[in-house]
């Protein structure tokens, strides 16, 4: 991997370099003794540190992470987790994906589980996403001898794969050996231009001071400040999280992160007691992704932060991000570098700064009573972020549109998973008729919150007093434990299919939403990459 | 959600297994007693189970070596032995009722590194000599599996317990559930519902299924888990189907069919009939010993279809989900066994629920039953 080029360091930071490029060979050695010490019981060596099978795929830290966990599950491997942990970082850097072979396939990484998937090859959602997400198989690269011997081993391992429906309609291994390797080998290839590019590039600083903006649903907006410093392992950093929400609640947390195949960022921190798991990408200067409760996935957050560096100004988020016209209101613009005359666009008044620092500035804002629109806010001469100005809500709309809860706890294995919804207003736009091309989005707004049943059959089973209880405050529905329920029509679950409601009120006008969520039986197997 | 309500399943689950362990008192139990009515099923965790028909309750009950799971079973016509593939896939053992000694026992998989699944697919022979299984090899390579063709294993059930086959043949892929005709000939259902000469292996259709040609109709889908061998001597394999209105072949016009391919064992006669529009799913079916106009199917609901005037006449709700059907000879009573551990009876005619009876030991899961007479 590229740890072993030199950055253009100026001289005082030459030391430096070479004893990181040092570090860097010595974690490889390490990682080659641990692989010749543990892997070569079945894998056979092909010359100086290449080994079968090993040696011909591509995937990112978790992929790697659930294959050699496969090979302890499966296939008997005994390995610490400090060593797995060493494997993990060696092969995501010398074998890794290039950040744009990742696009399009971030959700699965960033456990966005209600992500509803949809690919162009019907013979790749019907062969391979329909047992597990396509996102698994889009976040690997193999040439066409090792997507052969994945077939191979998904028939051998789940020999009913061909007995299912959509499997057994069809001549499913023929389909597969002679339809499906060809079509990955061709789509997801072993070796790209994108990933030899990437080998070449220059590593991007990542110690120093950042600003995060993010917006968790059921909580709302926060800023942070990230205080990153290396760690002692190859690509290590400890850090240290310092924020509040816009609630006035703080944020404070710290932890350790490891940024793997030169952009990948994965840092758990301890907030309030509980880790949070930080899954980002770093590009040009900036981090963006998620973070979310490690054990409870489900809670997360949208993140996107910037690091400090002269001469460099980003402006990352406004928070609130919209205002009403012919109204006032707080503003926090949240970004690094921030120096000069903060303006949040046409019609919008800064009428005073309250605070002000390089991270954060917070201003009173008056919008006139015509501003209307979508703006792009400055402050001095840098541009950015998202500022709404709307005279009325015209629509709303429950996001996410579609959302799958769980039921769980009650003794066994597996926790219950929450849903958590948002209302999203619109405003109609020039044309003031909403549903047309013109229409804008003013931002996340609270609404009141109610579940109903979705059909008749969740009337007639009553889904609304078995499946769990809606927040009507948070958006945050909890389901009902697990098990069979006695109580139930056929002693089944507490599973349910309910339409979850959102009613915004704007002024005197009252909007309302809907959005659907399936509550269902706990989700038995769930590995890193859904 | 009330969870105490929910945790007082609790001790009625307790309960259930403490009847497990006197039941396992009855192992080995008495012989069965010549002309008498039983069924057979098996459960979690290692546990064969003779039901008497003429008081619907638990006869006996055998203790199975090794791992539980599919419990697929199929009965010798000497009424003694009952076979069945458990172990996860991978071993047919074959028992004798009358002591529970396992006398046949046949691992599918073949050599040294190879790992051999039977997916619901064996069958005894007409006259109880010879068992067939449909097995899928994969080798476990050093570094790597390769799936291995699927063969066809012909088994002398007097091998005792290292059986291995007189015959191997190459089968077609997707084999699932099997039955033996009067003539000999095996029967299997995979792409299409194949016969078999068990002599020289040689294939052939019997009931077009994937490649069958109804004029407006789509192929077929077809889940078959459970070989029920019937008293009627049918072998009965439910599909669903959709009926378009004309050439343009547009599906949200289209009738949504429920229909059954059937072989009579003694006649080697086959048919491919609709009985009904889809309402909802039926696991597995079963044609009326009595009537053959009748045909029942389970899942949700115990129904029963008038095949010729394609109707549902009755339909009775269940206390859960119940996948494997049965009926007694007679055709007055039919069984649902499969998923928890009680075996439910209903009247054949009125559909009306006759009773329980339950099992000790754990979930049926999708075990077959069968009735037979010894």
């Amino acid at each position: 991997m590229k740890t072993t080029i030199l950055k253009p360091f100026g001289g005082g930071l030459l030391a430096l370099a070479v004893a990181l490029a040092t570090q860097s060979a010595q974690a490889a050695s390490e990682a080659e003794k641990i692989i010749q010490d543990n892997c070569l019981a079945c894998h056979s060596e092909q010359g100086e540190s290449q080994w079968s099978r090993i040696s011909h795929q591509r995937k990112t830290p978790e992929g790697w992470l659930m294959t050699i966990a496969r090979m302890q599950v499966m296939h008997g491997l005994k390995i610490s987790d400090e060593d797995r942990r060493t494997l993990v970082k060696y092969l995501a850097d010398r074998q890794g994906l290039a950040p744009s072979e990742t696009e399009g396939a971030r959700y699965a990484l960033e456990r966005r589980l209600n992500t509803s998937e949809s690919f162009d090859s019907q013979n790749f959602t019907e062969m391979c996403a329909r047992c597990h997400s396509g996102a698994r198989v889009m976040l690997q690269r193999r040439p066409a001898s090792e997507w052969e011997h994945l077939v191979h081993f998904h028939l051998g391992q789940w020999p009913t794969t061909e007995f299912q429906a959509l499997a057994r309609d069809r001549d499913w291994l023929d389909l597969a050996l002679n339809k499906m390797v060809p079509e990955l080998a061709e789509t997801l290839p072993m070796d790209s231009a994108a990933w030899e590019q990437w080998q070449q590039q220059a590593e991007a600083p990542v110690a120093g001071e950042w600003t995060l903006a993010g917006h968790m649903p059921g909580k709302g907006a926060f800023n942070a400040r990230m205080s990153v410093t290396s760690a002692q392992g190859e690509d290590e950093y400890s850090l240290t999280l310092t924020g509040q929400y816009a609630d006035g609640s703080a944020l404070k947390g710290k932890g350790q992160a490891v940024v793997y195949t030169g952009y990948e960022w994965r840092a758990n921190v301890e907030i309030d007691g509980q880790v949070m798991r930080q899954v980002f990408a770093l590009k040009e200067g900036q981090l963006s992704g998620r973070m979310f409760l490690r054990d409870k996935d489900e809670v997360g957050a949208d993140v996107v932060a910037a690091r400090d560096a002269a001469g460099v100004s980003h402006i990352l988020a406004l928070q609130p991000a919209y205002i009403k016209a012919g109204s006032e209101a707080d503003i926090t613009i949240v970004g690094s570098g921030l120096s000069g005359l903060p303006v949040l666009g046409k019609g919008v008044d800064v009428i005073e700064v309250i605070s002000e620092s390089s991270s954060l500035i917070k201003v009173r804002a008056r919008a006139a009573g015509d501003a209307s629109g979508v703006m792009t806010p400055s402050v001095g001469s840098t541009e950015g972020g998202r500022f709404a100005v709307y005279d009325r809500i015209a629509s709303v709309k429950v996001v996410p549109e579609f959302a799958v809860a769980r039921v769980g706890g009650n003794g066994g294995s597996t926790p219950k998973v929450e849903a958590r919804f948002e209302a999203e207003a619109w405003a109609a736009g020039a044309d003031g008729k909403s549903g047309t091309a013109d229409d804008y989005r003013i931002g996340m707004v609270p609404a009141t919150w109610s579940v109903a049943p979705f059909d008749e059959v969740a009337e007639a089973d009553r889904d609304v007093h078995f499946s769990g209880r809606m927040n009507s405050a948070t958006g945050v529905f909890t389901p009902a434990a697990a098990g069979p329920n006695p109580e139930r029509r056929m002693m089944t679950n507490n599973a349910g299919n309910l339409k979850v409601q959102a009613t915004v009120q704007d002024g005197a006008d009252t909007h309302s939403a809907e959005g659907q969520m399936i509550v269902t039986v706990q989700r038995w197997n769930n590995p890193p990459i859904p | 959600m009330d969870k105490k309500r929910l945790s007082s399943l609790m001790p009625a689950a307790a309960l259930v297994l403490g009847t497990a362990l006197s039941g396992s008192v009855l192992a080995k139990g008495p012989a069965l007693e010549e002309g008498h009515e039983y069924m057979v099923v098996a459960n979690y965790p290692n546990n064969m189970h003779v039901i008497d028909l003429q008081s619907d309750s638990l006869y006996k009950s055998c203790e199975l070596p090794d791992a539980f799971g599919p419990g697929v079973t199929q009965m010798a016509p000497d009424g003694k032995t009952a076979y069945i593939l458990n172990n996860h896939y991978e071993d047919i053992y074959g028992v004798n009722l009358d002591n529970c000694e396992v006398t046949f026992h046949a691992a599918m998989s073949l050599q040294q590194n190879e790992r051999t699944k039977a997916i619901f697919s064996f069958a005894i022979s007409a006259d109880g000599k010879e068992l067939y299984a449909v097995q899928n090899p994969t080798m476990l390579n050093r570094d790597h599996y390769r799936v291995q063709p699927s063969r066809l294993a012909v088994y002398d059930t007097s091998a005792g317990l290292n059986a291995k086959p007189v015959r191997t043949f190459p089968s077609p892929r997707q084999v699932t559930v099997m039955q033996t005709g009067e003539d000999g000939t095996l029967y299997m259902a995979g792409a299409e519902i194949y016969k078999v000469d068990v002599k020289t292996g040689d294939v052939d259709v019997a009931i077009p299924s994937r490649s069958w040609q109804r004029p407006l109709y789509a192929p077929p889908d077809v889940l078959n888990a459970w070989p029920i061998q019937s008293p009627s001597k049918d072998f009965t394999i439910l599909y669903t189907t959709a009926k378009f209105q004309d050439e343009t072949y547009n599906l949200d016009t289209a009738d949504w069919i429920y229909g059954f391919m059937n072989v009579n064992l003694e006649t080697g006669e086959t048919q491919t009939t609709d009985f009904g529009p889809i309402t909802e799913i039926y696991f597995s079916g079963i044609l009326s010993p009595k009537d053959p106009n009748i045909v029942y199917g389970v899942l949700n609901r115990l129904a029963k279809y008038d095949i010729e005037k394609k109707e549902l006449v009755a339909a009775a709700e269940l206390d859960h989900s119940y996948y494997c059907i049965a009926s007694n000879h007679e055709g007055s009573k039919i069984y649902l066994a499969g998923t928890f551990n009680d075996v439910a009876v209903y009247d054949a005619d009125t559909l009306e629920k006759l009773g329980n009876i339950p099992l000790p030991g754990g979930d049926m899961a999708i075990s077959t039953s069968q009735v037979f007479i010894r």
